[in-house]
């Protein structure tokens, strides 16, 4: 990494941190007005970011089993978006202190009426929410440390058994990943609502993390494209693979939202639908609108389109779309829970994904200028940089 | 019949005795693929524009190699698929809200939610068929014979040799001089494709 691009990150790094704790530290004024709202919003910040360092997380796996040219160059971003995972740790414990703000199961006065509430109990109270969202937070911690520690090693050595490895964790690790993340979105996201539950709900979920890491690498990508090392190596076919992905992973995310809804649509059963009477019979439907173009037919049919996926600038636009567009989409997962009647736009809802966005984001840089931008040695690597269209 | 030239040994020019009405153009075999897509370049850039390529496996940069042009299979599907789905929505609005209404639970008639799935399926259904006869045709398959399968070594095309065939319809093409041309991009064999 030459000294110049490690200065502008040095600057970039700064400038993060300083712009996350100062808006943070506002944030401490919204827990006295309006307390509610604070833990609502903070929730949302929170599970944007969280949800991208997890599709780091899963991307990195899904490449160490399927190969292929796409995951070399971003390998390093990934990898770097992930090891924020202890930060997002940290700030999940804020969140342990508003439980009762945020979900029935912790209100006394919802306990009292709902009979359900009383007998989820056993499962859904707030000691299990904490050492729940520690242990499957420390799960993945460590297991993406694993693959950070057998990347950096395979740099130094040509040997290829820290490859080896990652690939031989990465496999169950995505296993684990399925089922403690279902828990982990029962937990944090779809307690929100009463009486709501559905099986499809922690797939659409994780398709989404997939899809916004998807797009994270590719505006990284373009960043850092014609710095030393990834200058002679990145091509458009790099781009025309990532346009692929996220192709398939806008499709997977419509296929997965649209037959949740279908099931609750056709079922008409009362206690289902509360999720989407708050979502959509009130003014939730102009942002269900919003993500059906954006999250959907937008891109859709533009990536059908193989120009535009070997095209670097609108490549990357498509994927600035759909990273804003996924910003939107947790918001319309968490908010209308606390807004039933319509939306209400707060200060704080912008405040605390600008925050948490700048602790994460230096910290991310952080890790991203403690190792080089391409990783040596995998054995991948030697024709993963052959021909032009492999 | 086919000439062969074995390029270790001098290297004669064909014997062309046979009516040139005949030759249906050169066939250039190649060890690796790499030398097939250098040849197909070339050929390009010589100005040849008839010609063909075989190899084992598909070579994505071989067909803007060898000059084609962007297949009209896509839109086809595309066609397809957008008459597979609106013809599946009419289908559906059509019978369930008009030729036989029928309240299912009270939903509206054009209860669109539930009319997805079937639009789904007949646009992928559709559109793949279209997709498929498309090729076949556009390719003018099925085509159970070609003059290069007369040639023996065109069975490693399958295997591990890769192919360079420029047709003698080329504009470009003369007999003499397309050999020798051939002959600069050193191949394994150069063979005569000749209508039996």
């Amino acid at each position: 990494m030459s000294t110049s691009l490690r200065r502008q990150l040095n600057r970039a790094q700064a400038t993060a941190l300083v712009i996350g704790l100062a808006v943070l530290g506002l944030m401490v004024l919204g827990v006295f007005t309006q307390r509610r709202q604070f833990f609502f919003s903070y929730l949302f910040g929170w599970l944007f970011w969280l949800q991208l360092s997890l599709g780091c997380f899963l991307v990195t796996m899904i490449h160490h089993l399927t190969g292929g040219r796409w995951g070399y160059p971003t390998r390093r971003f990934l990898e770097a978006g992930f090891m924020v995972l202890p930060l997002m740790l940290l700030l999940a414990v804020p969140l342990f202190f508003g439980l009762r703000e945020l979900y029935p199961w912790a209100r006394p006065q919802d306990l009292a009426t709902e009979k359900i509430l009383r007998d989820l109990q056993a499962w859904q109270n707030t000691l299990g929410y904490v050492l729940r969202s520690i242990l499957f937070l420390g799960v993945w911690i460590w297991m993406g440390l694993c693959l950070r520690r057998w990347s950096l090693q395979q740099d130094a050595t040509e040997d290829a058994r820290p490859t080896r490895y990652a690939r031989a964790l990465s496999g169950p690790g995505i296993v684990l990943y399925g089922l403690l993340g279902t828990f982990a979105c029962v937990d944090w996201i779809m307690s929100l609502e009463k009486h709501w539950y559905s099986t499809m709900f922690a797939v659409i979920v994780i398709i989404g993390q997939i899809l916004t890491a998807y797009a994270f690498s590719v505006l990284l990508l373009t960043l850092f494209r014609s710095q030393q090392p990834l200058a002679p190596v990145v091509t458009k076919t790099h781009y025309h693979h990532l346009g692929n992905l996220l192709l398939t992973f806008v499709l997977f995310w419509t296929y997965v939202s649209f037959g949740q809804f279908l099931i609750i649509y056709s079922g008409d059963l009362p206690h289902e639908l509360d999720w989407y009477l708050h979502r959509i019979a009130t003014s939730w439907k102009v942002v269900l609108a919003a993500l059906a173009l954006f999250h959907f037919f937008l891109p859709f049919f533009l990536l059908l389109f193989r120009p535009l996926k070997r095209h670097v600038a609108a490549l990357t636009s498509m994927a600035a779309i759909l990273f804003t567009v996924h910003v939107v989409d947790t918001y319309w997962l968490v908010m209308p829970a606390f807004h039933q009647g319509g939306v209400v736009i707060s200060w704080q809802d912008f405040a605390a994904p600008i925050g948490i966005g700048g602790l994460w984001l230096a910290l991310f840089l952080a890790f991203l200028k403690s190792a080089p931008l391409l990783p040596q040695h995998d054995p991948g690597l030697q024709f993963a940089f052959r021909y032009e269209h492999s | 019949m086919n000439a062969t030239i074995q390029l270790e040994q001098p290297r004669p020019l064909p014997v062309l005795t046979e009516d040139p009405q005949e030759l249906i153009g050169f066939l250039a075999e190649f060890k690796e693929h790499d030398q097939l897509l250098d040849a197909a370049r070339r050929a390009y850039a010589a100005g040849y524009r008839k010609m063909d390529a075989y190899s084992p496996f598909p070579i994505e940069e071989l067909p803007e190699a060898l000059g084609c042009r962007p297949s009209l299979v896509p839109m086809f599907a595309l066609l397809g698929g957008m008459a597979g789905g609106l013809g599946g929505y009419f289908m559906e609005w059509y019978s369930m809200g008009r030729l036989y209404p029928l309240n299912v639970g009270g939903r509206p008639l054009n209860s669109w939610p539930n009319f997805i799935p079937v639009v789904f399926e007949l646009t992928v259904l559709i559109a793949s068929l279209s997709a498929f006869t498309a090729m076949l045709v556009l390719n003018r398959l099925p085509h159970l014979h070609h003059p290069v399968f007369e040639v023996p070594e065109f069975e490693r095309a399958s295997i591990d040799r890769f192919f360079l065939f420029i047709e003698s319809e080329d504009q470009k093409f003369e007999q003499k001089r397309t050999w020798s041309f051939l002959e600069t991009l050193v191949p394994l064999t150069i063979k005569e494709v000749r209508d039996e």
